[in-house]
């Protein structure tokens, strides 16, 4: 029940932030859209997405969050037989099988999965006994939970997303409470097989064939750029140029060169951050990455004045991964991380990224809207 | 849900936010160090460093006849561009240009000015398109002196038969308006506009590559920084021969009007003809206004493929359907005879056989043969048009093909609940004699008649007509075969086929049979003449032509023991069907028997 003392608890500032952001993206897709012919049918795509979302995140101010947290198990294996759905019957866009066709639109089922994978973490250790200290042999359940989607994910192919569900789960687990030693112990056979793996030419080789030639590219042009001027190493390059000359105050709006002579690759979705720094340079990249901040810090805020454990790993594994998305996101775009495919939250181009991210910030504003409530 | 209190988590949580405020420092750094340290060197980059990618358009999929013999293909030409963005004395280089591609220098300046408005940043405008090799060396020799002016390689659409099954190929044209709106495509693009050209465009079309070149602040090339090459379209393999495509054409000659040839043991179109044609060729190179209006202005409707497009009566080849639905419901017994005088009274009508003195004593097989309208007349009336156009329909008539061609008819069949709707006036006795005998308001199309005629030869099978055997993607060399598609089975009683098709073998054959210009001594031919008035449609057709001649009809198959083609010709206003259609029909059945025993279809 939305009440109207509930309605006085919703941090309207916060509302006010988030719509900001998305308004940022917005004239963002229009500029880099834009055709002779007026305002792309993307620009109004977009559009229509972000009025949704508003009514998304509104929506999922109404039921309490306890009731999302009692459904997390539900969501997390719809979000499963989602992405089951998607390897058997997908369309395939750029070589992987991502989408599903709903209607006239395509709808991306990782991304969903996302968001209900913290959720159903969220839930398990809120509920767990042990409630902290974990060791490698409590984390077999979380860590299965974790794994179906992964494997999924990585089948699509998908590693940008694959790599995010790895992340987020990860500082949610370090947020529930695991042993030092056991972090060490993570780090220390991640570091062995990683070096196996590099050092064993037999596997290695493996390995490297069982990825797609795009993804290959990818990796040979981060660590080399100038090995694939055209290809991977052509995106990072061009980026970093359109980044670089929008200089202090940048080019002015749609007057970047980049971002308008379709040098730039993805210009609307992934590298949507590289057009933003092109026309509105050094102050408006700079302002935008604060804007982030002061979000990310609020549900940081509402995590701590959750009452309760599962308000708390809700809110922290919710603004854990809108925090990896944008870093990861931003760190591509500015040539410091590799090139993966990560949408900038709220800005890049993409319906179901968009839902998704107003989804997950609605429920951190039912947390923090909540916080002055008794639970019995 | 009662939990503990979240005190031990939340102790956690200025881990969370410390990470955040260290990555948004790292990332300001960067954007600092980007920016602002090196701005001015990223702002040089930009400007100097110009890549401009230049669209490799790619060569469109060749469309083969059945055995693999090119029917339209892709002739490399080069043209002479402008990119205006890249001449930073524009009035120079055309100044220069003009003398080279000896035109005028207005000229020029008004492609530019047309091209301005639908054109996207560096996208070249076209001056001379297929430019002779003098002026493309000298174009290119003098790249220097030339800023801006570029040699574009274009594999343009070439085809070779002229006319020649122009309207199912195509053609194809400038991008429109509206197209270009749904995708952000390439303003200079040719793409299918009619025909397979634009049914098939996805697979034809292929994917453009790009040349990545870098140019100075000038325009001028400083080095070609790779080339992603560009991935020709698919080609098509169709189900037409062209050998037999070619005599349906020569058949038909110069009059208008359509042949359709078909495989009835698969649905595979052999020939598909409409008259008169246009020159495809006209449009790859950006048809004249003059050229277009001519086209459509024609009265002779060039761009009107009659052989899915046009309907007509099908005066008497419509017998057919009388005899199957009186034969095999039982209503007609073959044996009966009826006398024909020359003329049937009905009331205070008198409907005429075409033959004046009568056929006399007639019975069914004779009635067919010497296509009798007294007997057919006695025969629709007994029956009641209703029952025909059950089984026309069961025939294929009244409804489309769906061959994939666009804007097929479907005809019609007329019942007396659609006259009561449509026309506002009850069936009438006399409906039955003039509909019975293929006027009045029935409608068909020829490719429907080829339906129907390959479905009496198959013994009832009707397979979806289809134009596309395979195809094989160019890239990957993979082939795909289109196997024949079975859409139903129309049953009817096998004495009943049999005496249709004895008496159909008949007509060219027997004494008094109509079609013996239809026979040939390489199988025994079956079929069926029709002649069909144009004068008396008031309803369908609206304005008269200025000819009132018939239009002639032929519909057959061969050999009649072993059906392997099936044919349909339509010559407008021809006469006879006997004298006009059942030629054209014997030419192309010849043609494709000749090769039926030696050559396999590939």
């Amino acid at each position: 029940m939305l009440e109207r003392r509930l309605l006085g608890n919703v941090p309207w500032g916060m509302v006010a932030l988030i719509i900001a952001i998305a308004l940022v993206g917005l004239s963002a897709v229009y500029s880099t859209t834009y055709t002779e012919i007026g305002p792309s049918s993307l620009f109004k795509k977009q559009l229509i997405w972000i009025c949704l979302g508003i009514i998304v995140m509104f929506a999922a101010l109404v039921p309490d969050y306890h009731t999302v947290g009692r459904y997390a198990y539900v969501l997390y294996a719809l979000s499963i037989f989602f992405l089951l759905l998607v390897a058997i019957v997908g369309r395939t866009g750029m070589g992987a099988q991502r989408w599903l066709p709903i209607g006239s639109f395509a709808f991306q089922p990782s991304e969903f999965a996302k968001l209900s994978l913290v959720l159903a973490l969220a839930r398990y250790f809120a509920e767990d006994p042990k409630g902290g200290g974990y060791e490698l042999r409590d984390l077999l359940v979380p860590g299965a939970m974790v794994l179906v989607p992964l494997v999924l994910v990585m089948k699509q192919p998908d590693l940008g997303t694959a790599l995010m569900l790895l992340f987020t789960s990860s500082l949610i687990i370090i947020l529930a409470g695991i042993r030092f030693k056991t972090v060490m112990t993570v780090v220390v056979i991640g570091a062995v097989v990683a070096s196996a793996v590099f050092l064993i030419s037999p596997v290695r080789n493996k390995i490297w064939k069982s990825l797609k030639p795009y993804q290959q590219k990818r990796i040979t042009a981060f660590i080399d750029p100038s090995s694939d001027p055209l290809g991977s190493g052509y995106h990072a390059t061009q980026a970093k140029i359109a980044v670089g000359s929008g200089q202090t105050t940048g080019k002015g709006f749609r007057k970047g060169t980049q971002g308008q002579m379709a040098f730039l690759p993805e210009r609307h979705t992934d590298f949507i951050f590289a057009v933003i720094a092109e026309e509105r340079g050094f102050i408006g990249a700079s302002f935008l990455i604060i804007l982030y901040l002061v979000l990310l810090l609020i549900g940081v805020d509402a995590a701590k004045s959750a009452k309760d454990k599962i308000g708390t790993l809700m809110a922290g594994g919710i603004v854990s991964m809108l925090s990896l998305y944008v870093f990861i996101n931003v760190g591509m775009a500015t040539g410091i991380l590799p090139v993966v495919g990560v949408p900038l939250p709220l800005v890049s181009y993409g319906g179901t990224s968009i839902v998704t991210t107003f989804l997950a910030l609605g429920l951190l504003l039912n947390i923090q809207s909540r916080r002055f409530m008794l639970f019995y | 849900m009662r939990q503990d209190g979240p005190s031990d988590i939340q102790q956690r949580l200025p881990l969370l936010a410390a990470f955040i405020i260290f990555f948004t420092v790292v990332l300001f750094f960067r954007l600092w160090y980007l920016q602002v340290v090196k701005g001015a060197t990223y702002q040089e980059l930009a400007e100097s460093n110009r890549i401009r990618p230049i669209k490799i358009r790619p060569p469109r999929g060749i469309i083969y006849d059945r055995n693999g013999r090119p029917m339209v293909e892709n002739a490399l030409t080069f043209d002479i561009s402008i990119v205006p963005e890249d001449a930073p004395e524009l009035e120079d280089s055309i100044a220069k240009l003009a003398s080279i591609v000896k035109m005028k220098p207005e000229a020029i300046r008004d492609l530019l000015e047309q091209a301005e408005s639908v054109r996207g940043k560096y996208e070249p405008v076209k001056i001379k398109e297929e430019a002779p090799w003098d002026e493309v060396a000298l174009a290119e020799a003098r790249q220097n002196d030339l800023p801006g002016v570029i040699v574009e390689p274009e594999h343009r659409r070439n085809y070779p038969y002229g006319g020649m099954a122009s309207h199912q190929f195509g053609y194809i044209g400038k991008v429109t308006r509206s197209q270009k709106k749904q995708e952000q495509a390439d303003t200079g693009l040719l793409v299918g506009q009619g025909g397979l050209e634009k049914v098939y465009e996805k697979l034809l079309s292929g994917t453009a590559g790009r040349r990545m070149i870098q140019v100075n602040a000038a325009g001028m090339k400083v080095k070609d920084l790779g080339i992603e090459e560009p991935k020709p379209g698919t080609d098509l393999y169709l189900t037409l021969d062209l050998d037999v495509q070619r005599a349906a054409e020569d058949g038909l000659g110069a009059r208008a009007g359509a042949v359709v040839a078909m495989d009835p043991n698969s649905g595979e179109i052999l020939a598909l003809v409409s008259h008169p044609t246009y020159d495809p060729n006209l449009f790859p190179r950006g048809i004249s206004p003059r050229d277009w209006v001519k086209l459509s202005n024609d009265p002779s409707h060039p761009l009107y493929n009659r052989a899915v497009q046009s309907v007509y009566p099908p005066g008497s080849v419509f017998k057919i359907v009388d005899s199957l639905a009186g034969l095999d419901s039982g209503k007609i017994d073959p044996q009966e005879k009826i006398t024909c005088t020359g003329s049937l009274r009905t009331g205070r009508k008198v409907f005429r056989c075409w033959k004046k003195g009568g056929h006399g004593q007639v019975d069914f097989h004779k009635g067919l043969v010497e296509s009798c309208d007294v007997y057919f007349y006695t025969m629709g009336d007994r029956m009641g048009f209703d029952h025909i156009a059950g089984y026309a329909r069961k025939l294929g008539l009244g409804s489309k093909t769906d061959i994939v061609l666009a804007d097929e008819k479907p005809g019609l069949i007329p019942t007396a609940a659609w006259k009561r709707e449509k026309v506002h006036e009850p069936w009438y006795p006399a409906d039955n004699f003039i509909n019975s005998i293929g006027q009045g308001f029935v409608l068909v199309s020829p490719i429907q008649a080829a339906q129907m005629i390959g479905a009496v030869a198959n013994g009832g099978v009707f397979y979806q007509p289809m134009l596309l055997k395979g195809t094989r993607n160019r890239v990957t060399g993979a082939e795909k075969v289109f196997a024949r598609q079975e859409k139903r089975r129309a049953a009817f009683k096998p004495e009943a086929l049999e005496a249709v098709r004895s008496a159909l073998l008949g007509v060219t054959s027997e004494a008094g049979g109509t079609a013996h210009g239809a026979a040939t001594p390489l199988a025994p031919v079956a079929g069926k003449t029709g002649t069909a008035q144009v004068i008396a449609q008031k309803v369908a057709g609206g304005k008269l032509t200025e000819s009132t001649q018939d239009h002639a009809w032929f519909v057959g198959y061969a050999p009649a023991d072993d059906p392997k083609i099936a044919v349909a010709v339509v010559v407008e206003h021809g006469g006879h069907g006997g004298a006009a259609a059942a030629p054209v029909a014997r030419k192309v059945i010849e043609e494709y028997l000749k090769h039926a025993g030696t050559k396999t279809a590939r």
